[in-house]
């Protein structure tokens, strides 16, 4: 006769109830580094689909999982249904013996359809700014196997050779044949080292005393052996992190990679978009690189995440505020304001600075760390500007200087402590190698400086490697070098008035044509509509600059007098300019190493005047005059 | 004082040896079960086993023989949990086996439920938890229910990719307490939120409490959707699911 007292019962309960709180704290714990769907055995025990899915021997049996301990396996993850968890061939469906791979992902191949459409079921990610019309130039894949089952080159891609090709252009016309393609390993000519000056006086925000770690005041952790604060700088293409100790200011190490966003567009107005769209995505793709690069540190450097207390990040605008989570739509419409100026001009916030727990915005680093943004100047011209001005000492300068961050978006900031103006003018990619027949980014194979010798082009290119396309600097020296031998007028037209398209490289059939120039010669002219219109709301002409400090990405390893001469530069003797590298990585680092220049950069962007170049009554008439390449006058009247 | 020889169940003894390290707990484990009957061990070795067929047919047999409910409890079903408990802590085995057993353990606890109706002992509460729509993760919930169960909820599972229909259905079917949603992708979260709204729609959003987990969830999405709660992980799931229970009471 059954009898159940109810204690007794509850007892049990009770007891299962711990015994099961353990397993889940376990759990727990265990799936910070193997999948909790992986099973004894090392299969996949997911209904859905992962890229670390491997068909076992025997088709019945369920896949193996491939994957290790070094990623979070969370971004390994789909949605697509695995059939059963069992690897079944589709024997019932009707398909092509040919198969598309890239990696160890394959799918079938069906006639009719794109590379780019293949990597996009098959989860590869490619940039484009063009919406796959060919024109923008960055899904550039390598095909290392089944050129022939695609159709020939387009007129798009006709600047590309041997197994280039355009993911958005190649189509496939043989579905008998496999095909294996690889987007390019892009090692971009980054900066990731600025002059150092090295920082003498530090008072960082985290401190650590007898033992214990203090955030400003706060007591959050015991020391573990390393004090280490890190800060981002988030290029618009490219990011920059660096490692730094905290305890006696020096950076342990600096690396950089591609903004892996770019899938979202290359250029700012496209992401806002594209966030717009698809919120949330361009952030998880980067916190998870950022991510993947601390853990990287962690192993390289033999420190655990928990020592990082602080992270100081620094962007335009719209990069920042991606970051912070926050909306970023209102800066992609007039006035192109970010919510945080908007909700800072309303009396709302005291600053445009932002300070958020690493915990929240999904950051590895102490759980108790903080992420500090630093403020934004105005519109597009936001934290990686303010950061640049800690890096060259704005609040210092006593005499009229100038700040020139060339990139896609090229921000310019005029003055001295007591009074400054900043401007940003959207160039666009041109200099970049959008919109340019053979023009490319600074990846291996772009020629980067160009002279005229002896009838013909003598150039280097990146990396030694065989010449692809022209990058920024080079186009800039072309274009230099074609005025000072009279190939070109000043309006962009060549020697012989009926040539449409001249050749750069006759080898490898490098042209540059009457359309690039007329593209170059806009993009140039927002340049110089920048600095122009600065220096004359300011009252100086380039001949008072003091000194002109040149930041940015390609800024670097541009020929300074070819840049003057085309007009795309002030006019500022040699000696008077300084290039300062990625200022706003050094910045940055300022920042976190010092609540001085912490207070100082908050307090010097209150007096910084926006100029929106725009509706400056006469912007028209000096943009087409910044058309012209000439240089700019030395002298305004 | 036991010895290992004594335990009849071969499955049993090399289990103990195997995985067992610790010697409090190797001591404890032959203490426990030398002295249990050999039809206890072998439902707690189907269970460590993972195989709920078998601890289903064992259990069912036991008490027609006139087993205790509460020595089934005792000496299958909890004794083989621990060992299961033991060797995941040592990485042994990993979730799926865990949830393999807990499942033998629950086709077990199947049969002892109306018994404890019997004698008025009603389950904490009944719970539907399901993945939302278009979602296929489901290890989080599968701990959830497993911790929900170990607490004395009766919990219905719906698995994955689940409809508003179908949450609605299944909470007026059982009479739940309490709904509970998974969703583990940012693309599939507004999908809670269009749940909850088809009860309102559907005039049942009172009759039911709703708590909301998942990687990506929060407890700001959790407000902004108007969940009645979201927990972290699943114990704070079943904390919740008491507290919510308690406001209910108030009423």
């Amino acid at each position: 006769m059954q009898q159940i007292d109810k204690e007794e019962y509850q007892k049990r309960i009770d007891q299962i109830t711990e015994l099961f709180a353990s397993i889940i704290d376990h759990a727990d714990e265990q799936s910070t580094y193997r999948c909790p769907y992986k099973n004894k055995e090392d299969r996949c025990t997911a209904k859905f689909g992962c890229r670390n899915q491997r068909k076992p021997d025997n088709r019945k049996e369920r896949l193996i999982c491939g994957g290790d301990y070094k990623l979070d396996y969370r971004q390994a993850w789909e949605t697509e249904e695995v059939e059963g968890g069992m690897a079944i061939d589709d024997e019932n469906t009707e398909h092509s013996m040919g198969t598309v791979a890239s990696d160890d992902r394959t799918r079938n191949l069906s006639v009719g359809k794109t590379i780019f459409d293949y990597a996009d079921e098959l989860e590869i990610q490619l940039p484009t700014s063009c919406l796959r019309t060919g024109q923008c130039h960055e899904c550039i894949v390598e095909i290392k196997q089944g050129m022939e089952a695609l159709q020939p080159r387009n007129e798009a891609e006709s600047f590309l050779q041997d197994n280039y090709r355009l993911a958005c252009q190649a189509v496939v016309s043989d579905a008998d044949i496999d095909i294996d393609f690889s987007p390019l390993r892009r090692k971009p000519q980054i900066l990731t080292n600025s002059n150092q000056t090295p920082i003498i006086h530090i008072d960082p925000i985290v401190t650590c005393q007898s033992g214990v770690v203090y955030y400003d005041r706060e007591s959050i952790d015991k020391y573990r052996g390393h004090l280490y604060g890190l800060a981002i700088d988030l290029g618009t293409t490219t990011v920059v992190i660096s490692l730094v100790d905290l305890e006696n200011g020096k950076s342990i190490t600096t690396s950089a990679f591609e903004n892996p966003q770019r899938f979202g567009g290359s250029d700012i107005m496209h992401r806002i978009s594209y966030d717009g769209a698809h919120h949330g995505e361009l952030r998880k793709a980067l916190i998870n690189a950022i991510n993947h690069e601390i853990l990287q540190m962690e192993e390289q450097f033999g420190f655990v995440r928990q020592e990082i207390y602080e992270i100081v990040a620094v962007g335009n605008s719209t990069m920042r505020d991606i970051l912070f989570k926050i909306d970023v739509q209102s800066i992609g419409q007039k006035p192109y304001k970010s919510t945080i100026e908007q909700a800072y001009l309303a009396g709302e916030l005291s600053t445009t600075s932002l300070t958020e727990k690493t915990r929240r915005l999904g950051i590895r680093a102490n759980p108790k760390a903080k992420v500090y943004g630093l403020p934004l100047i105005a519109g597009h011209v936001g934290a990686d500007a303010a950061a640049a001005l800690v890096a060259m000492d704005m609040a210092s300068q006593k005499e009229t200087v100038m700040l020139v961050d060339v990139g896609t978006n090229t921000e310019v900031v005029i003055g001295h402590a007591g009074r400054m103006l900043a401007a940003s003018c959207p160039a666009g990619p041109a200099f970049e190698g959008g919109l340019i027949k053979y023009g490319m980014p600074g990846y291996d194979g772009a020629i980067e400086s160009v002279r005229w010798a002896d009838g013909q082009f003598e150039y280097d290119t990146i990396g030694d490697a065989q010449a692809q396309g022209i990058c920024g600097s080079g186009l800039i020296d072309l274009l230099a070098e074609l005025r000072r031998y009279n190939q070109m007028t000043a309006k962009g037209v060549f020697a012989d008035k009926r040539q449409y398209e001249l050749t750069v490289v006759p080898e490898y059939g490098i042209t540059l044509s009457r359309e690039d120039v007329s593209n170059l010669a806009q993009a140039k002219a927002a340049n110089y509509c920048g600095q122009f219109i600065l220096m004359r709301h300011f009252g100086v002409s380039p001949l008072d600059i003091t000194e002109c400090y040149l930041a940015g990405g390609f800024a670097n390893y541009v020929n300074v007098d070819n840049a003057i001469q085309i007009g795309f530069l002030t006019p500022v003797s040699e000696n008077r300019i300084t290039k300062i590298g990625n200022a706003a990585i050094q910045g940055a680092r300022e920042v976190l190493l010092s609540r001085q220049k912490r207070e100082s950069i908050e307090h010097l962007v209150k007096s910084i005047d926006h100029v929106e170049l725009e509706t400056t009554p006469d912007f028209f008439e000096v943009f087409v005059e910044g058309c012209q390449f000439k240089p700019m006058p030395s002298v305004f009247r | 004082m036991a010895e290992i020889t004594d335990i009849e169940n071969e499955f049993i003894r090399e289990e103990i040896e195997e995985f067992l390290e610790r010697p409090n707990e190797i001591e404890t484990a032959i203490n426990t079960f030398a002295q249990v009957t050999p039809a206890m061990q072998e439902i707690a070795a189907s269970l460590i086993d993972g195989d709920y067929q078998t601890v289903d047919q064992l259990t069912r047999e036991a008490l027609e023989t006139g087993t205790d409910a509460l020595e089934i409890m005792d000496n299958g079903l909890i004794a083989g949990m621990s060992i299961v408990g033991i060797k995941f802590r040592e990485n042994f085995i990993f979730v799926p086996e865990v949830l393999a057993c807990a499942r033998a353990m629950k086709t077990g606890m199947a049969y002892i439920e109306p018994i404890l109706s019997a004698f008025g002992i009603e389950p904490v509460g009944i719970v539907v938890m399901g993945t939302v729509k278009g979602d296929l993760h489901d290890i989080g919930k599968n701990l959830c229910i497993m911790m929900l169960r170990g607490s004395g909820f009766v919990v219905h599972d719906l698995n994955v990719d689940t409809s508003e229909d179908e949450f609605i259905d299944a909470v007026e079917e059982h009479r739940a307490d309490i709904l509970g949603m998974s969703a583990l992708l940012t693309t599939t979260m507004p999908n809670m939120e269009k749940t909850i709204e088809a009860f309102i729609d559907a005039d049942l959003r009172d009759d039911v409490k709703i708590m909301i987990g998942g990687a990506p969830v929060t407890q700001e999405f959790a407000d902004d959707m108007g969940a009645d709660g979201y927990g972290k992980n699943a114990v704070e799931c079943v904390e919740l699911a008491k507290r919510l229970l308690e406001e209910d009471e108030e009423f």
